[in-house]
Parts: structure tokens; sequence; C-alpha cells
């Protein structure tokens, strides 16, 4: 366990300077590599998928792919807004796989020196950070940097399965 | 601009000349293009430069050219007499004042240039020399050939006769040596390299073999040679430099698009590989000043190469071409004695010109014959390329997404309002054109199922031999096309089937005489087009099933009630089951039983289906139905709630209303109804994916007959919308496998439906059974 507690460390300092999309969830900002992102869309009809967990809103039509959209207010437990004109869905590539990730607005891009950038901050084991890859600081705003590969593959999700089983 | 300025310019366009052609490959002809357009130009526009300045520049053109043809002996020390003039025609032109004084560099710039092409002067055009490789010592070394007539692709003429006068092959000696001062880390480093570069050489060499026309693999198989001719000559390797220098001098011909690496071309490139190999790989542990042996092969193939034409070598290596005397002797213009004598007496002559001078032939016809020979020579030109699948996937789905947006345009009040009849004419026209646009790319998908009849042919042919029966197959409609992908997947199947039909199905000579049969049996396996479904049909004229044993069979393994008769259609259908699979139950019963399980389930993954009809002692009929493509599904559009689902068709049995009183509730196995005395279970769809809004009376709504993988159900959904064929699409990673939905489908109005899998609806059902206690979700 100790080890496993270093290599989360190691992990949530590999944020690097560079151009970071923002976006709004509630009341945070957060920021994504700007080479994850394909594209930003309109919020469009999205075709309920059944038996899969509630976050996955379903699946949409880009021009002829059928790709799947993760609310990430669902996702990261927030509960579900109202969708305005200011949501919209931004298109991600995680390791080739294009997804779509439900947001409340579109910021900007922007530039994040490596002196800004601080590690995820700890919350012991209440607060997963693991999707963290640190915290961007700019004009008194700060920017939750996310490593969107972790965040949609479910990665700790099949970390916390093989815990169980190794327990029991 | 003034005189000054416009020199300057010159000599700054002189000095990167100088610096391209210091820079240029001196066994590199292609590179030396961009100079010589460069050097005309420089002279066209130097016109008002001092004279020795352009009688220079015009020696440089002259030298570029000899260059070009490869007619001197010593390129690279041409090119670097070229560069260094270009440099001294810089200075002069950038300092009119120093023109005078420079002239001494000017000269000595000609006169090395002079001393360049000096050569050529006295040898002429003729004189072959080795273009780039210094001299080889003793026996190796041989003249190049001039310029080989069978280069350029308009003399189509083989001589008739062989040359009587071949080249005697060269003597080589049985050793080389290793030059006693190299060092050995040196020597075993060359080898490694070379060995990788052998290695790749290879492999581009094979891949021309499926396509001679890439210019990528030559380069790479150019480079290889190139490079151990250039390393091997450095550590005075001779014999590798040469055999080296004649692969690469093949390959240049290849790059110059005269010869094309196939057929005797590409073997030889491959033995000039080997044999460098050979030679290399000793190489690795000799150590300097020892003998290294020389491959007995090497000479012929040193002969080959230095005029692979006159050893016979051609780019078709099976094919003879026919000679032009045969040809003329198949028009009947001449008889074949004449053409035997003339051929005899021309020697090196062209056997044509030969018969036109002793008038034993009509030029009229000599002509015509060699037309005829240059048609059949000709290669039969690109009418296919490769393509890579995902990029016709790409193009499908990018047309599909047009069809889509095309339809959306058509449909907005705008334009179909009918206030502007123009545009709505207009945007109809782009419809058409768009509809034609996607079946073809659909129809680039498809190949003819000629592949897959010959195969069939040829183990109709050895099951025949085996079993000792005669039987001969008919086949029909070979050219009907498939989706590439199911015809790799029909293989297995139709080989299941066809070994039964002449295994089981058609009987020995004997019984067949007995029956008063024809002793040869027919088997016909026949293809064609109905209604976007391919369909084949396997016939045979053997003895047919046995319906009662098949009966009795079924009766014995309680998949029928006792008792109870069944339409021949069922009994026949019951071999498709799993349990009659097993090998005892093929030699009991009168054959069909061979896994005919797994041919229906291999048909079904295409999402086909297989019917079989027999009449005793007539023989048995399998049809087999299958989409045109895999890419393709024709579903059912059925609505639950605001969700749309697609079901495949060939799943659906039937749909109806029930009665309220044919619906019953079986406590804890949920609800049931009869269907025509069958008591079948039913899902309410909206239930198993919880759909809100959906209609919750099974009388409102409308119940479809499904069935999977030998499960039936009924199954209830708001409304039919109508049939459809879409495009399968995955749900992609993230998602998976989705119990009960194939995958997805972009529907008419550009959103998706998801596509449902009955046999997983099927299965899903069961897993839930036993956990309806569970509160719902």
């Amino acid at each position: 366990m100790v080890e496993q507690a270093t290599q989360h460390v190691t992990d949530a300092t590999r944020a690097s300077a560079g151009k970071y999309l923002t976006f709004v969830l509630g009341q945070e900002q957060y920021g994504l590599v700007i080479l994850t992102v394909r594209e930003i869309i309109g919020l469009m009809d999205i075709t309920a998928v059944p038996r899969v967990p509630e976050f996955i809103k379903g699946v949409i039509n880009l021009r002829g792919k059928v790709i799947p959209v993760v609310d990430l207010r669902l996702k990261f437990g927030l509960p579900e807004a109202q969708h305005t004109e200011q949501t919209c869905i931004i298109v991600v590539a995680v390791r080739d796989v294009e997804m779509g990730v439900i947001v409340d607005a579109v910021s900007e891009v922007r530039d994040i020196a490596a002196k800004d950038i601080e590690d995820a901050p700890s919350f012991g084991s209440a607060v997963d950070t693991d999707f963290i890859l640190g915290m961007g600081k700019s004009a008194g705003k700060v920017t939750i940097l996310l490593d969107i590969a972790r965040v949609l593959t479910n990665g700790e999700l099949g970390e916390v399965e093989q815990l169980a089983s190794a327990a029991a | 601009m003034n005189t000054a300025d416009c020199h300057t310019q010159l000599a700054d366009r002189c000095e990167r000349l100088g610096a391209q052609i210091l820079a240029a490959d001196p066994a590199d002809r292609e590179g030396l293009v961009g100079p010589g357009t460069d050097l005309e130009a420089l002279l066209t526009d130097a016109a008002d430069a001092p004279r020795p300045v352009r009688d220079l520049l015009a020696r440089m053109l002259d030298t570029l050219q000899a260059l070009y043809e490869q007619r001197l002996p010593d390129s690279a020390s041409a090119l670097a007499a070229l560069a260094t003039a270009a440099i001294a025609a810089a200075t002069a032109l950038r300092d009119p004042a120093e023109c005078d004084a420079t002239p001494n560099a000017l000269t000595v710039a000609a006169d090395a240039l002079q001393e360049a092409d000096g050569a050529t002067a006295t040898d002429g055009p003729d004189a072959a020399a080795p273009a780039t490789a210094s001299p080889v010592q003793g026996s190796i070394e041989a003249p190049l050939p001039p310029d080989r007539p069978g280069d350029s692709a308009n003399t189509g003429e083989t001589p008739m006769p062989p040359p009587a006068e071949a080249p005697s092959p060269t003597a080589l000696p049985a050793t080389f040596l290793i030059p006693p001062e190299t060092d050995p880390d040196m020597l075993h480093e060359f080898a490694v390299e070379c060995l990788d570069h052998i290695r790749s050489a290879e492999a581009s060499l094979l891949e021309l073999e499926s396509d001679p026309n890439l210019p990528e693999p030559i380069n790479v198989v150019f480079r290889a040679f190139h490079t151990i001719k250039g390393t091997s000559g450095f550590l005075g390797l001779e014999i590798l430099q040469h055999l080296a220098h004649l692969a690469e001098n093949l390959l240049d011909r290849a790059r110059e698009g005269k010869i094309h690496i196939r057929g005797g071309y590409a073997d030889l490139a491959l033995e000039s590989c080997d044999s460098l190999r050979t030679m290399i790989e000793s190489l690795r542990t000799a150590a300097p000043g020892t003998a290294a042996p020389i491959p007995p092969a090497t000479a012929g193939l040193l002969d080959r190469l230095r005029d692979p034409e006159a050893a016979g070598v051609s780019e078709d290596a099976d094919v003879e071409p026919l000679r032009v005397g045969d040809i003329l002797v198949a028009q009947g213009a001449a008889d074949r004695a004449t053409v035997e004598a003339a051929a005899q007496s021309a020697g090196r002559k062209r056997i044509g010109e030969a018969l036109v001078d002793d008038r034993a032939a009509a030029p009229a016809d000599v002509a015509r014959a060699l037309r005829t020979q240059n048609r059949q020579g000709a290669p039969a030109g690109d009418a296919t390329i490769r393509v890579a699948t995902d990029r016709l996937d790409s193009l499908i789905n990018m047309v599909g997404e047009l069809v889509i947006a095309q339809s959306m345009v058509a449909q907005d009040p705008d334009v179909s309002g009918g206030g502007r009849p123009r545009l709505q004419r207009n945007v109809a026209h782009a419809g058409k054109i768009i509809r034609a646009l996607q079946d073809l790319t659909m129809s680039l998908r498809m190949v003819p199922l000629k592949a897959t009849f010959q195969k069939m042919a040829r183990l109709v042919r050895d099951l025949a031999r085996n079993t000792g029966k005669s039987v001969t197959l008919v086949t029909e409609g070979e050219d009907t096309e498939i989706d590439r992908n199911m015809v790799e997947a029909l293989n297995d199947p139709l080989i299941h089937m066809m070994r039964n039909a002449l295994d089981h199905g058609v009987e020995s000579a004997a019984d067949r005489t007995a029956a008063g049969k024809d002793p040869t049996g027919t088997v016909r396996l026949r293809a064609y087009h109905s209604a976007g479904n391919v369909v084949l049909v396997l016939q045979d004229d053997g003895k047919g099933l046995d319906r009662d044993r098949i009966l009795a069979k079924a009766v014995d393994r309680g998949l029928v009630e006792p008792g109870r008769d069944l339409p021949d259609s069922e009994i026949f259908a019951l071999i498709f089951h799993p349990g009659f699979s097993t090998a005892e139950t093929v030699t009991d019963l009168s054959g069909r039983g061979v896994g005919m399980d797994v041919v229906k389930r291999g048909i079904e993954s295409l999402r086909g289906r297989v019917e079989v009809d027999s009449r005793k002692g007539r023989g048995t009929t399998f049809t087999i139905r299958l989409p045109l493509t895999m890419a393709i599904t024709d579903g059912m559009l059925v609505r639950v709630g605001e969700q749309r689902y697609l079901l495949p068709t060939v799943s659906i049995e039937r749909s109806f209303q029930p009665q309220p009183e044919a619906i019953s509730t079986v406590k804890g196995r949920g609800e049931m109804v009869l269907v025509r005395g069958e008591l079948l279970p039913l899902f309410r769809l909206h239930r198993l994916f919880t759909v809100p809004a959906a209609v919750t009376d099974p009388c409102q709504g409308l119940l479809v007959l499904i069935e999977g993988e030998g499960k039936r159900c009924a199954l209830m959904v708001d409304e039919l919308l109508g049939q459809q064929q879409v495009v399968v699409k995955s749900l992609g990673a993230t998602i998976g496998q989705v119990r009960g939905v194939s995958g997805g489908a972009i529907l008419g109005d550009g959103r998706v439906g998801l596509i449902l899998d009955p046999a997983g609806l099927l299965a899903l059902v069961d897993a839930s059974e036993p956990h309806t206690h569970r509160p719902a979700a």
C-alpha cells in the first residue's frame, strides 16, 4: 500500500506546461491538454444506451461515426444540470478512440506556465485525485488539469475491483 | 536594373548551382536534371556577361549533359570540376574588374572540364565504361553493354533464334582476397551493415512482386546496392563492388521505368542479394589478408546482370512471348520452313527484317505480326489498385453521412415548401447523384464468388476421388458479388455442406444405377441476387433426407413429443439442432448431421439464414440467404417510448397484437403469451431497458416474435415504424458490449438507433429472471 501511495504522488505531478482547453463544470474550472481535444460541438440528440453506468449518457452520430458521450457532472458526482445554450460536447481522443464529454461551458484555450502548475492536493483517501494532473493557477483562479484518459477509462474502477478481489 | 546588380544576381545563381552540383550523387542521374535546367537558364540570362564566363558556362553544360548521359568515365571528378567551374564563374561575375585578372581561374576550370570530358571525345558514345565504379581488376572486369534495344517498350521484336554468339561466361576465381591492411573491426561492421541492407532490399523486392511500380521499394533496393558498392569499393573488395554495381544498374533501369522488377528481373535482383549475402556472411568471421570463397553461381549471375535481355531475362518469367516468326506462321503469311531458314541466316538481324529482305513475307504481314506481339506483350494495365479497407470504410461512412445531410436539406421547409421549384429540382438532382455515389461506394467492397466456387470445384473433385463416387459439380452465377469479408466467412459452412452432400447425399454409382438414376451424381451450386440478398443454393440429386428416421431420432432425444407429426419443413429443420451433430447420429441417420448446427450458426453469424428441402430418392436442396454485406443490416425500426430500436429482420417471425385472454402471468416466471397453441415467454422491452413513457398494456402495444439461437420469445414494443437498411457501427470501446445490443446505426434523421441482438436479449432475460425480487432500478 505504501508503494501505491508513492505511485499516486508521482502520477499526480505529470502535468506539464502548455496549452489547455478550459471549461466550466458547476463552480469549478477545469483544463484539458489541448492535444487530446478533437473538436467542440453543440449539444445534439443523444441516444440512450440501456444497462450502462449512469454517467454514460448514450451515443451520438459524429459525421457517420457513433461515439459515446459521458456527462462529466454525473461522472464527478455533481447533480445533473439543465442544459443551456452554453452546454456543449467536447470531443476528445483517448488512445485514438473518440469520445464526447458534456460540460457546462467551454471557456478558452490558455497557456499555463510550469511555475503556475502545482501538484494535485491530497485529500486523503476520501477524495480520489488520481485523474488530476495538477492544479493550474492564473489570475487568481485555479484550474483543475484533468487526465481525461483516466477519467474516461475507469482506471480507478478497475483498481477498486482488483483490490476487492485481493481482499476477498 | 543595372549591369552590376544583374551580374551579382547571376553570381549568386552560379554559387547556388555549384553547391547543388557538389551535393549531387554521381550515381543519381535524376539529381542532375535540376542543375542542368538551372544552368541552361543561367546561360540564357547571362547574355551580356563577359565572354569567358559565357564560354565556361556553355562548357559546363556540355559536361553536365555528358554526365547525364553517363558517357564519362569518372563522374565524381567531373562533378568536382563542374563545381569548381561554377565557383570560378561566380567570382568572375561578382567583380567585373577582376574578370580580366581571373581568366586564369576560368581557363583552369575550363581545362579541368575538358579533362573530365576527355574520354568522351576519344571513345565515342558507344564505348561503354563502368560509369561510376572505379576500374575492377583482372578477369571480373567486363565492359558494360551499350544501350539495350530491349529497354524501350516499342521494340517488340524478339530475335527468333537465341543469339548464336552468346557471350561466354566470365571466368571467376573461386575465392577473393580480403586486403590485408583492412581493419578487422571495420570489416565486421561493414558485413553487419551490408547484411541489414540486403535484408531490407529483399523485403522491398518481395513488395515489388505484388506491385512493380511502387517507387519507394525500388529506391530502397537501389540504395542498398549503392551503399554496398560504395563501402566494398572503399574496403577494396572488388568482386562485391562489381556485383553490387551491376545490380545497381539493373535497379537504375527500373527507377527510370525502362524495366519492371518482376518475373526474371526480380529473380535476378534476389539472386544478387543471395550472392552478396553469401560472400558478406563469410566476411564476418574472416581475417584480413585471407581469402573468402566466391559462390560458384556468381560468374553466371554477373553475366546475366551485365546484359539481362541477352541472357533471356524478361519481366514475365513464366510466359514466353510469342515470337514474330510463330505469329507469321499462325497467320499464314509465311510457312514454317521459310521462317526457320530466315532465322538461321538472319544472325542478329531481326527476324522480321530478315523475312522482308528475303521476300519471304510481305512487310504489311510482318507489321501486323509485330502489332500482335506488342499487344500480347503489353502489360494488362492497372485494372485494379489496392486500397486499405479502413479507407474504404471511412469513404462509405462519409457517403452515408452525405445521404443523410442531403435528405435533411431536401426536407427543409424552405426547400420542400413548394415556393421554390428550381431549388427543389436542383436539390433532387443532387440527391440522385448522391444515391448513385452511395451505390458505387457500396459496390467497392464487393467481390465475385468465383474464387469460392473454384475452391468448391477442387473440393468436389478430391472428395469424389476419395469416396470413389462419380460426381459432377455444376456452378452457376459465380459472378455474383458479395462483401469481401463475407466471402471468407462463407467458406467453412460451404465446405461442410459440400462434404455432406458428397459423403451422405450422393450414392455410389452402383446404388444409383440400381435406383434407375444416372450413375454420375450431380451437385449444383448456384448463386444469385434476390431482393437485396445473395442466395446460394446447393442442390444434390442423391437419396435425400430420411424424414421418418429424423423424426424417430428427434422423439428419441426428446426434441419432439412422441406421436406428434410435424410438417416436412420442421422435421428437416431438426437437422440443424445441435443435438443432431454427434458422430454416431450421422452414421445412424441417412446422412446430414455432421456439424449442421455449426453450418447454421456460421450462416447466422453472417446475418443469413439457411433452409433445407428434400425429397426422398430425389435429393436435397439447401438454400442460404445472406445479406449483401455484413456492414448493412436489414432492420425493423420499432418504437418504445421515445426511443427507437432496430430489430434484425431475419430474427423476426411475426408481429401481432394479442387478445387479453392470450396473456397469462405465471407466478415467479413472468408473463407468457399463447401464440397458435404455443406458450411463449413475453418480455417488455421498456422494462428490460428501463424506458420511460412506454405503452404498458400488451394489448395496446405490439408483440414481436423473435428467435435467436434456437430460443423464441415475444417482445413487447409500442409500435413498428418500418423496415430500414442500416450500416452497423460499433458503440465504441468505452461502452463495450451491452447485452442485448449488437451495435448502433445512423438513422435517416441523423440520430443513432440501437440495433438489438435477439440472442443477447434472450440471454439477458434468462439472466435477470432469478433476480426479479430485486428492487427495480
